[in-house]
């Protein structure tokens, strides 16, 4: 028997799962040039024919399945690619180049898509250079069928399988279908990456950054996936499966215990309502936050619609999903926060060496109005469910609200003139996740709806940590006095304003700090759907004034490790029901 | 036949989308049809054609629609480029 091995990477999204691996290849396609006897060109022409059609079906397939992923019908974007496919004038010069170079398809192919992505490729048009992406998606879609590589597409993997490979894309990570894919290993990536997101959405078990994985791992093979202590076991030995079975069936008996609480109210024991939201990827969550017991949607990110279609959707493509989602929450709120979108993943050729001090999110929105106001235009208009709420990420000053509520301004009074409806009240905010809108919180409140603390964020500026750094992430605490201070003094503001503070970082869904920011006085807390259950079972053991009492020493501490201690102590002896949870 | 200057008026240029539906559109005629631009002409039944072209908002480009339905093909495929449709 195979000597069993351990591979290390990052944890990124929680679970066990047990399964064979699906090497997913990503590798180029090598084209050969290979000369064609002339009485096999018919075949050889033929053969490039049958390809296409190959292509043709994946495409459809994977149409409708972003389709059914986003909820409505967004993958319009797939069309141009099956055009691209059906091209005439591409199918009739390769078609004819065969013939008389007497080559085989592939390399024909290969040639005469490389002279139209050069072409698109010096446009001075942005839009149409980033097309040269579409037609080597859809080329080596092809190229892949002609030379018979298999594995093309994540959508066909089967069923009970550990999804390997070096990197998934954007667009590839949409299409993963969780009913088949039991779990992630892929070599790169950090917690922010795409696949990082993708899982913790699928709520599957993921580990990324694992050195050399494909030339270590084969298709086929057994493996286990512990997304929990990030790491992936090949062979494992009948212990060590043993051992595994009896975690699965812990977190299994877990969530049985939890379900009864989704149905519940989310109150403390003295009748405090606490506002428990759900924070969603994509649009089929919302099943799943409803589930849950989510009272609304806090966050709703909408960098998906732009990474899955790459480039901007439409008005109409945009609208679609964000009414959908209004219509089906109703009449819970749904707070849509607009593109957090680094530049990099917009403009592909702008790279900068700091990306979190650098142009992205409300800053990338407001230097390309045109862009923003698309997504304003759909925000709005979807609005008329009177449930919407739209907020700004990454505010840093107040020049930026005034801008961001001049465009919006702007945007509602063309809608006024063009007579279309949408909701004249509709509840404009920030996410308080930069150290100075939270200094200036007071300031700020004068201008806006809501806040919302993005406590990861605002943790990572504070402290100055970058948490996908190996050397410093041990720094990274969302219990650091500073970080707990700058909330007490955020919900504070907003209070003194009569405007609500929600909460929507991973410190929402942390037992030890929920009766903190109860006691903080906080209105809501937005997480993910799966830590809802067990979020609303520890808020009902708590009552507010001993909450109240536990933050305020909370907050004298010197440091991260004694303010944890601290709650470990407290929740222990005030509150034994939640005790131990974690 | 049927040869005369449009100007691009659609919103985002003849990229993708409107390129896509100008092609599916184009397709459901028996006419041939042709855009040119800057001299160059293309064939107004192949996207990557009509990509190539690189039409802004406010280039002008010849469309030509020759064939038994070369009047309908023409209004239908003018107001795409002109971002009526």
């Amino acid at each position: 028997m195979a000597k069993e091995r351990i591979l290390k990477g990052i944890a990124v999204s929680k679970g066990i799962c047990q399964g064979v691996v699906f090497v997913y290849e990503t590798k180029e396609v090598k084209i050969l040039q290979t000369p064609i006897p002339v009485r096999y060109l018919a075949t050889e022409v033929e053969r490039f024919a049958k390809a296409l059609k190959k292509t043709e079906k994946e495409l459809s397939s994977i149409k409708e399945r972003i389709n059914e992923e986003i909820g409505v019908d967004f993958a319009q974007f797939l069309d141009a690619q099956i055009l691209m496919l059906k091209d005439r004038e591409i199918i009739e010069t390769v078609s004819e180049r065969i013939k008389t170079e007497k080559t085989n398809a592939e390399y024909i192919y290969h040639e005469v898509l490389d002279e139209y992505a050069r072409k698109l490729g010096a446009s001075r048009d942005q839009y149409l250079r980033e097309r040269v992406a579409d037609i080597w998606d859809v080329g080596t879609r092809v190229l892949r069928n002609l030379v018979g590589m298999t594995h093309s597409s994540v959508v066909d993997v089967p069923q009970g399988s550990v999804l390997v490979a070096h990197d998934i894309s954007p667009s590839d990570a949409a299409l993963i279908n969780p009913i088949n894919v039991l779990g992630i290993a892929i070599e790169v990536g950090g917690r922010t990456s795409h696949t990082a997101i993708t899982a913790r959405a699928l709520e599957i078990p993921a580990v990324v950054g694992v050195e050399n994985l494909l030339t270590k791992i084969k298709n086929g093979e057994k493996v286990i996936l512990d997304g929990n202590r990030g790491i992936l076991i090949k062979s494992p030995t009948p212990g060590r499966i043993q051992f595994y079975r009896g975690e699965i069936k812990k977190e299994i008996e877990y969530q049985k215990m939890l379900s009864p609480f989704c149905e519940l109210p989310a109150k403390t024991r003295d009748g405090r309502q606490i506002d428990i939201s759900a924070n969603i990827e994509f649009f089929v969550e919302y099943a799943h936050a409803k589930r849950s017991g989510a009272m609304g949607i806090g966050l709703f990110r909408t960098e998906f619609l732009y990474l899955t279609r790459r480039g901007n959707p439409s008005e109409e493509e945009q609208f679609r999903v964000y009414d959908e989602l209004a219509k089906k929450m109703k009449p819970d709120p749904v707070i849509i926060r607009t593109y957090d979108l680094g530049g990099d993943k917009i403009f592909s050729d702008y790279h900068e060496a700091n990306p979190f001090l650098g142009w992205r999110a409300i800053r990338v929105s407001l230097d390309n109005f045109d862009f923003f106001k698309i997504q304003l235009r759909a925000i709005l208009r979807a609005s008329v469910n009177r449930n919407i709420r739209v907020m700004y990420p990454m505010i840093s000053t107040y020049e930026e609200i005034r801008e961001a509520n001049a465009y919006f301004k702007e945007v509602t009074e063309e809608l006024k003139k063009e007579k279309v409806d949408f909701d004249d009240h509709i509840q404009v905010g920030i996410m308080v996740e930069t150290p100075s809108a939270a200094i200036m919180s007071t300031e700020f409140a004068a201008h806006v709806d809501f806040f919302s603390i993005g406590s990861n964020d605002l943790t990572q500026y504070v402290l100055a940590v970058d948490r996908g750094n190996e050397r410093v992430s041990h720094l990274f605490d969302h219990f650091h006095p500073a970080v707990l201070r700058l909330i007490k003094q955020v919900i504070d503001a907003g209070h003194k304003s009569h405007i609500w503070v929600g909460l929507c970082g991973e410190l929402a869904a942390d037992p030890l700090a929920i009766p903190l920011l109860v006691g903080l006085g906080i209105d809501e807390l937005s997480m993910s759907p799966v830590a809802i259950p067990k979020a609303k079972m520890v808020l009902r053991a708590l009552t507010v004034p001993e909450c109240e009492k536990i933050a305020e020493r909370a907050l004298n501490f010197r440091c991260a490790s004694e303010v944890q201690k601290f709650l470990n102590r407290m929740i222990a002896k005030r509150f034994p029901g939640i005790g131990g949870i974690k | 036949m049927i040869k005369e200057k449009v100007t691009i008026l659609n919103e985002n240029g003849l990229h993708a989308l409107p390129a896509s539906r100008f092609v599916k559109q184009a397709e459901k005629f028996k006419s041939d049809i042709t855009i040119t631009k800057d001299g160059v002409e293309v064939s107004g039944k192949s996207i990557m054609g009509i990509l190539t072209l690189a039409c802004e908002k406010g280039s002008n480009v010849i469309l030509t629609t020759e064939g038994d339905d070369e009047k309908e093909a023409y209004e239908v495929l003018k107001k795409i480029l002109e971002g009526q449709d």
